[in-house]
């Protein structure tokens, strides 16, 4: 017994998962905004 | 077709970002209490403070827009505004995620958590006034207004953890942190900050394009105007 949080690798992959997916919409929203003007 | 340069910043910054998570993923060790969970940071913490720049060009920007009245400051106030909420609704959400793993809960009124949460409010009220407004001058002074307001939370977010006592972690520094987790941290740091001028720099040039043809755009006669009528 550590004391340290076991597992978890579920959340930590959420949360790298929701960072890049915003990450490279909001990077093709404005690549599709500037063609549009 | 002509390449832009925060084009290859943005390139740069995307890059080393995946370097970055990549060593903090499966390189760094285990952080001493939370262990894997507390690899959380390196997405976590850059997103915090690239956020919290991100913001600091939106004041300066909305001064500049005050003082001078040009497109050119109104752009950056739009731009900035946008790529800084981007940011903080992220860190909210991998906080969040984060704080479920370690406290137990989403959501707790811990200060640093409810000082993020005004932060990410105030300046959606930015966002929103500027859909509002049509006139182009009276909405560079409101929004440029209400941006400064709300920067006003933004150095008591960054103090919230040494003036209150809470739940979110007080400040590191090299010094309380392993050095095999330092590297990965300031990489990540840099590529955000690289990633995160491209994404301003960008929408900073729709958002003048835009603001520049509804500056120059003659003035319309005011409809509520009686007519003129000529004999």
């Amino acid at each position: 017994m550590t004391g340290m949080i076991q597992g978890g690798w579920g959340v930590v992959w959420a949360v790298y998962g929701i960072t890049w997916a915003s990450l490279i919409l909001y990077g093709i929203s404005l690549h599709l905004r500037e063609r549009a003007q | 077709m002509k390449v832009r340069w925060e084009t290859y910043l943005g390139a740069v910054g995307f890059l080393m970002l995946l370097g970055a998570h990549y060593v903090g993923l499966f390189v760094a060790p285990p952080e001493a209490m939370m262990g894997d969970v507390g690899r959380i940071l390196y997405a976590h913490v850059p997103t915090a403070w690239i956020g919290l720049l991100t913001y600091l060009v939106s004041f300066i920007a909305a001064i500049g827009a005050m003082l001078t009245g040009k497109a050119t400051w109104d752009a950056m106030v739009e731009a900035s505004v946008e790529v800084g909420l981007l940011l903080n609704a992220l860190l909210l959400i991998q906080g969040s995620l984060w704080g479920k793993e370690t406290w137990g809960v989403y959501w707790t009124w811990d200060p640093r958590l409810t000082t993020c949460a005004i932060m990410v409010v105030a300046f959606g009220v930015v966002l929103a006034l500027r859909k509002q407004i049509d006139e182009p001058a009276r909405r560079l002074t409101i929004s440029s207004v209400a941006t400064i307001v709300a920067f006003v939370n933004v150095p008591i977010v960054y103090m919230s953890v040494k003036w209150w006592d809470g739940l979110h972690q007080n400040f590191s520094s090299p010094e309380t942190v392993d050095s095999a987790m330092v590297t990965p941290l300031r990489a990540a740091a840099f590529a955000m900050l690289f990633l995160s001028t491209a994404f301003v720099v960008r929408r900073w040039r729709i958002a003048l394009v835009q603001l520049t043809l509804e500056f120059d755009a003659p003035d319309l006669p005011d409809p509520s105007a009686p007519l003129a009528v000529e004999d």
